[in-house]
């Protein structure tokens, strides 16, 4: 067993292996729902899934993965402990990993049999002397350092910040040239399953144009700042005191750290691209004069240091403070010290921020002294031009630290404060500045598709912006050049294992109009069957992925058994399990709080390019099948909702259920598409058809019996496209339900 | 051997609710599983996170069980039968259980990754959601035994069940007890489907086991203390006091574990929504009724 555990078998081992043989725990690539697609009952099998690999000891891998996942699994199995175990359904070469300790073909009886030898394997193996280090290309981390406080601070050398003399931390990076984008602020590593950040092969999936948060671009930003602003020095208890030369401080003694002039930039993670000409450096510090004021009485305020006539306290030296914090990147903003040279001073309650005075005195309501503020300068609309991505989340935030009062003179001097670190921070959704972090999700994440890859930034526990860049990986449908018309459908099938039948369906029919043939009505209608099986198997799928996403068990654990039987059902079969669908059905969605988990979550309305199922939730009548004569024949009509959001497509897809079992009634025999007979036929054809996700199409041409060009659309670019839309400003779990409610299929295939 | 009896009952208690709730996730009734997952998992790795907080990351899943076995030191199983009675008792409960957010943040923090993290803060938005909801129907409960003690709490529902005194602060307390425990649908720190694990992301091993042990005395520890507020305690007819315990304290702790797999999981905002905006007022609402019957109708 490659993956043993250190440690000879004694008795004591022996028990524990005995027992581990039977707690089988998987953790499945790409993931469950392409298990039940591929019709396995994984826990009839006796396995238990796990939701991260740490928690599991069998990584499941099922059929040839693209590339791109391979490296994710890779990642996987190093973060399962040991012992375990690689148990291989259908797939032959697992490089990177190691080779799998039980085999099979991708069928429930490969399954079972694997699963006995994998027992075997575990009850004897779990324990050994000699053990196997496992790496991986994916796996190499270098090591970098970086401030606590300012995360744009990144290099590859341990040393002190210079921006605020702190021991720089080290943390772990890919090895990569999108290094810089790995984990942002401090050391929020990566979490146990998402292993997509660190994937050092893994960049065909555009990752160059990421509007990295935090990280990569604002360490080009903080070099920038660093080399135009002269170095000056200031306490780092007492932000008011700043000289040109090192030394120590004059109230606390402790030595003086570099600062560079203010330039409040700090990584607040907006996706400023890099070299933008930043027209805005220390402006505070060296042109505003000095004032002095008393720690405990802020509203006492003088041109010359002494005592505080209050309390007795030395005055201490503030500059007035000028808040140009968070900027865009730096267009030529051409601001300098506005808010001191040209506002008046006001004064504010520090609890009643409404309250704002021309006067010092108390305030009205709870009697408490003013303090002097600045007046507000908001800088709200500057022209952004141009920026990309991350800066609309920016314009949306009000800029961080503007007009949001948090310019109380005195108030902060003193302590590290939460609002202060948070100042220059835009808020989120819920109106909370927290730092910013860029958490992968996928492309094995227990909530999402299998395959699905995304980079949410977070906001505290709201997603800031989604980057669904590579959430897919795109595989050629010719990659090898031409293929023989006879396999053309097997091939199409095998790269859409979500639902297979609907494009083994696209491409018989494009092929047989490419060589002019036609097909009698009962067999279109039988074919027409097989699609229909599929949509209600699939929908069903979907329920039992939306139960394990909501922790919903009992939806999970009913509709994969519904999945599994109907999946392959015969026409007595399915009219022997009608009722009983119909009256889960009825079930799903009388279920209590499942309304309030889905309404209003990830509306989508409107005439957008809305695909399938998620457009006729809307109310939008888009659907492939109603131009079909077959379908019109077996009285077809589109159902739509009206709400477009989450609950709307739970409810669209039962719907869509019952519909699907009435037309395969009403059509009388199913047989899966199967062209035959194409020959060495020349030609061009074209097809449409509904697939459970919604409209494909495939144009193809066909030469002496070759497909030699072919052109197809799925509705994954669709989907993909509105992830953000869905996700964007939504607390997390919200987010997630969103995306998880479109029924996106990773397997997207181009031409 | 107080004490020795009452572990004892723990871990029998501890067991069979997780055949319980194996059969509820699984749909198998399966009496060895337990036994034989918790010797796999000891045989594993205890993986230690790359960069953990290394104090936070070892002391949350031992924190979570200390508080736990707090909880339930002062929870009678029959006269007599009871670690400590505490005058304070019902006090020292909440104080006990106040540790389980402390234990958590630190669990969720320490192995420095997002999910866990994640986890954790949830718990600590949910603080007032839950702690509110705790406190204020014991208050209630405590006006009726006139005590703080857990014993007299008992003895004072001998004419009549506080589930049928105060209805209202069994539900709100039930409620509050299962999001205190995470457990489905309010189990929003470890919610799979939306942070893989979250605070268990991370933990494997021995480790897991602790985390996973204290999670189920904490479990026990409130099924214990919503037999005592509300089911009578010990009292019933016809068998020995201390199977009565058992049994209200089995049964509660099964519904518990088993009622979430029915519904999908609320939703972080909502939870938080209702539980002050409505849980604060009728917890309010509830503790004023009890105040004007216990003043009104002596029973």
């Amino acid at each position: 067993m490659i993956g043993a555990r250190q440690g000879t078998m004694t008795v004591l081992q022996r028990i524990v292996a005995a027992a581990m043989s039977r707690d089988i725990r998987g953790f499945v690539v790409p993931g469950a729902d392409v298990a039940r697609a591929a019709g396995l009952d994984l826990a009839g099998a006796g396995l238990h899934l796990s939701a991260t690999p740490r928690h599991a000891n069998v990584l499941i891998i099922l059929a040839p993965l693209p590339a791109g996942l391979a490296q994710a699994a890779s990642v996987a199995y190093g973060q399962m402990p040991r012992p375990r175990a690689i148990l291989a359904l259908g797939a032959d070469d697992l490089a990177p990993l190691p080779d799998a300790d039980a085999v099979g073909p991708l069928t429930q009886a490969g399954l079972v049999t694997a699963m006995a030898d994998l027992r075997q394997v575990f009850a004897a193996g779990s324990f050994q002397t000699d053990i196997h280090d496992f790496d991986a290309p994916a796996l190499q981390t270098r090591t970098e350092y970086t401030c606590p406080m300012h995360p744009e601070v990144v290099q590859d050398e341990a040393g002190n910040c210079p921006k605020c003399g702190m021991t720089l931390v080290p943390r772990e990076a890919a090895v990569s040239p999108h290094a810089g984008h790995a984990m942002p602020e401090q050391e929020h590593k990566m979490p146990a399953e998402t292993p997509v950040k660190t994937m050092a092969t893994d960049h065909d999936h555009t990752k160059i144009e990421h509007s990295g948060h935090g990280g990569g671009h604002d360490h080009g930003h903080a070099k920038h700042a660093a080399a135009e602003a002269p170095t000056q020095y200031t306490c780092p208890m007492h932000p008011e005191v700043v000289s040109d030369e090192p030394g120590s401080c004059p109230k606390c003694g402790m030595f003086l750290v570099p600062v560079d002039a203010k330039d409040e930039h700090t990584g607040h993670g907006g996706g400023h691209g890099g070299g933008h000409d930043h027209g805005h450096t220390k402006h505070a510090t060296t042109e505003a004069p000095t004032q002095y004021t008393c720690p405990m009485h802020p509203e006492v305020v003088s041109d010359e240091p002494g005592s505080c006539p209050k309390c007795g306290m030395f005055l201490v030296s503030v500059d007035a403070k000028d808040e140009h914090a968070g900027h865009g990147g730096g267009h030529d903003h051409g601001h300098t010290k506005h808010a001191t040279a040209e506002a008046p001073t006001q004064y504010t309650c520090p609890m009643h921020p409404e309250v704002v005075s021309d006067e010092p005195g108390s305030c009205p309501k709870c009697g408490m002294f003013l303090v002097p503020v600045e007046a507000k300068d908001e800088h709200v609309g500057h022209d952004h031009g141009t920026h990309s991505q991350g800066h609309a989340e920016h314009t949306k935030s009000d800029h961080g630290g503007h007009g949001n009062g948090a310019t109380i003179e005195g108030v902060e001097a003193h302590f590290m404060s939460m609002a202060d670190l948070t100042r220059d921070m835009p808020a989120s959704s819920d109106g909370l500045k927290m730092e910013w972090i860029d958490v992968p999700f996928g492309p094995f994440f227990p909530g999402l598709p299998g395959g699905l890859r995304l980079d949410l930034t977070l906001d505290g526990d709201a997603v800031a912006t989604t980057s669904a860049d590579g959430a897919v990986d795109k595989r050629e449908l010719l990659h090898e050049g031409a293929i023989a018309a006879d396999a053309f459908a097997d091939h199409l099938a095998a790269l859409s294992p979500l639902s297979p039948v609907a494009y083994r369906l696209l491409a018989c029919l494009a092929l047989e109009q490419a060589a002019g043939q036609s097909v009698a009505t009962d067999v279109a209608r039988s074919r027409v069957a097989a699609v229909e099986r599929e949509r209600l198997a699939s929908h069903l799928g979907w329920l039992a992925g939306f139960g394990a996403q909501s922790g919903f068990v009992w939806l999970e654990n009913r509709a994969a058994a519904l999945q599994l039987k109907l999946r392959d059902a015969t026409i007595p079969e399915i009219a022997a399990l009608t009722s009983k669908i119909t009256t889960f059905l009825a079930r799903v969605q009388r279920t209590p709080l499942l309304n309030a988990r889905l309404k209003g979550i990830g509306r989508l309305t409107g005439d957008d390019a809305l695909p399938g199922p998620v457009a006729r939730a809307a109310g939008i009548a888009r659907d492939a099948r109603s131009n079909d004569p077959i379908y019109a024949g077996l009285g077809f009509a589109v159902l739509t909702g009206t709400d477009g959001d989450a609950l709307a497509r739970l409810v669209q897809r039962c719907r869509e259920i019952s519909q699907s079992l009435d037309l395969i009634s009403r059509a009388g025999a199913i047989a899966m598409p199967d062209p035959h007979g194409i020959g060495m036929a020349s030609g061009t054809g074209e097809a449409l058809v509904e697939t459970p996700r919604g409209a494909a199409r495939l144009s193809l041409t066909l030469h002496k019996g070759m497909v030699t060009a072919a052109d197809i659309g799925t509705p994954t670019a669709a989907h993909v496209a509105l992830i953000a839309t869905v996700a964007d400003g939504r607390e997390l779990g919200d987010a997630l339900t969103g995306i998880g409610s479109m029924d996106i299929s990773p397997w997207e295939v181009t031409a | 051997m107080t004490v020795f009896v009452m572990l004892l009952s723990l871990a029998l208690g501890g067991y069979l609710i997780a055949v319980l709730e194996g059969w509820a996730v699984h749909g198998r009734l399966q009496p060895a599983r337990p036994a034989i997952s918790a010797l796999a998992l000891l045989g594993r790795e205890s993986l230690l996170a790359r960069t953990p907080d290394r104090l936070f990351f070892e002391v949350g899943p031992m924190l979570l069980l200390v508080a736990g076995l707090l909880a339930v030191a002062v929870i009678p199983l029959a006269p007599g039968l009871i670690i400590t009675d505490l005058a304070t008792g019902a006090l020292f409960l909440n104080g006990a259980l106040a540790y389980v957010l402390v234990a958590l943040i630190m669990a969720g923090w320490g192995p420095n990754g997002a999910y866990g993290m994640i986890g954790g803060w949830r718990f600590l938005g949910q603080f007032v959601a839950y702690a509110m909801l705790i406190v204020m129907p014991i208050t209630a409960v405590a006006m009726r035994a006139e005590s703080l003690s857990t014993v007299d709490i008992v003895t004072s529902q001998s004419a009549l069940w506080n589930i049928a005194y105060q209805p209202l602060g069994f539900a709100l307390f039930v409620t509050a007890a299962m999001g205190l425990c995470w457990l489905p649908p309010l189990d929003l720190p470890t919610a799979s489907g939306d942070l893989a694990g979250g605070i268990e992301a991370e933990y494997t091993g021995v480790r897991l086991a602790v985390l996973r042990l204290a999670r189920m005395v904490i479990i026990l520890a409130l099924a214990g203390a919503i037999v005592t507020f509300y089911l009578g305690g010990w009292l019933g007819p016809w068998l020995p006091e201390w199977a009565w315990s058992g049994v209200k304290i089995l049964i509660v702790a099964g519904l518990m574990v088993s009622a979430g797999r029915l519904v999908p999981r609320v939703r972080e905002a909502r939870y938080l929504e209702l539980s002050w905006k409505l849980g604060i007022p009728l917890a309010l609402t509830n503790i004023f009724l009890v105040g004007v019957i216990a003043l009104v109708v002596p029973i």
